[in-house]
């Protein structure tokens, strides 16, 4: 008597069981927003319902983003660079380039409204990113107008150690009056 | 075998799941999907910031240096611009040139007042799928494409002409 081989129909069956099972879990995940919506045409206004459904959203959406920024760059190898601008008399900033280690990680072209919102007292978080713990060299160099509208490019450098923990810098331009130029600093927040 | 079957099923489940937004992701341009972010700096005046322009209509128009019909289009760009500059019209030039030099000399001899930006690298246009000169993308009040004209022609230019008014209408 031939061996009867096994059913192949079966096996394929397993396979397509998998997706099914998968497609399962992504409707299983819909369907909740599904009943958020079918209980909404309960008695509340319908404007109340969308606005609360728009701060349920929104705050689904910060919950999301804050475990997105924790699971992308874990506090113990993050390095966060910053942008602050003190005055801004003698410089009008057009770009700012960064580099760690020699390796371009950002590069940024500031329009009207953003310098003048660093000027108004805003931070910028210009990079976030992962770094091992060791000694690192960040170059930042930044271009735009300086005193008499002439183009300007500077850079500013700054050798530091990454240990265990996030680690925070910050470009800082400000004016410096005696000698009526600016000045690019990179500061070190312990 | 059951095993290699399964990793085909969770293969083509994250085929799905990755692949398909992604290719959907190709095709950015199109009427309907918000318009692609971006910064560039312009032949003169101040760097361009395309989000910063939500609740104005906006016209980006693609153009080359050696193009009559981006000519055209920029004049007749012009004109609606000069119009309807104080209801929310918002118009930008991009470059798409390899000769930056002929580039700048185009800029110039256009005189239009509303920016021409640089875009050297041509990341612009790759964002946005541009394959002919002049290309211009019609974009809303919410940031969205509305519009996407690949050529300049009498129609084209009267169904933008439309749409433009529409758009200004809202």
């Amino acid at each position: 008597m031939p061996e009867v081989p096994s059913p192949p129909a079966r096996r394929p069956a397993g396979g397509c069981l998998t997706a099914q099972a998968a497609l399962l879990g992504v409707l299983a995940a819909i369907a909740p927003s599904a009943a958020v919506f079918a209980q909404s045409a309960a008695p509340a206004p319908v404007e109340q319902q969308v606005q609360s459904l728009k701060s349920d959203v929104l705050d689904l959406n910060r919950d999301l983003f804050v475990l997105e920024q924790e699971l992308l760059y874990p506090a113990n190898t993050q390095v966060a660079v910053f942008v602050a601008m003190d005055a801004g008399t003698f410089f009008s900033l057009d770009s700012v380039q960064l580099k760690i280690d020699g390796k371009e990680v950002a590069d940024y072209l500031y329009t009207p409204r953003e310098v003048h919102a660093l000027v108004q007292g805003g931070v910028q978080r210009l990079y976030v990113g992962n770094l091992k713990a060791g000694k690192h060299e960040l170059v930042a160099f930044f271009t735009g107008k300086g005193p008499h509208d002439r183009d300007y490019t500077r850079g500013a450098t700054l050798d530091f150690q990454k240990s265990i923990g996030a680690k925070y810098l910050e470009l800082t331009i400000t004016d410096d009056q005696s000698k009526l130029q600016p000045r690019f600093r990179i500061q070190d927040w312990e | 075998m059951r095993g290699q079957r399964q990793r085909a099923a969770l293969l083509g489940l994250l085929a799905i799941v990755w692949v398909l937004p992604a290719l959907a992701g190709r095709s950015r341009a199109l009427p309907g999907a918000p318009a692609p972010d971006f910064v560039l700096r312009a032949f003169t005046g101040p760097n361009v910031r395309l989000s910063e322009h939500i609740g104005q209509v906006v016209v980006i128009s693609f153009w080359g240096p050696g193009c009559d019909g981006c000519r055209a289009q920029l004049r007749a760009l012009q004109r609606d611009f000069d119009r309807d500059r104080a209801r929310g019209l918002r118009v930008y030039g991009v470059e798409v040139a390899d000769d930056q030099e002929a580039a700048l000399r185009f800029a110039r001899a256009m005189h239009v007042t509303f920016p021409l930006l640089r875009d050297p690298a041509k990341s612009v246009a790759r964002l946005y799928d541009v394959d002919n000169l002049p290309m211009t993308v019609l974009i809303d009040r919410d940031g969205k494409i509305r519009r996407v004209v690949r050529d300049f022609t009498a129609t084209s230019r009267r169904a933008c002409e439309d749409e433009l008014r529409t758009l200004l209408a809202q």
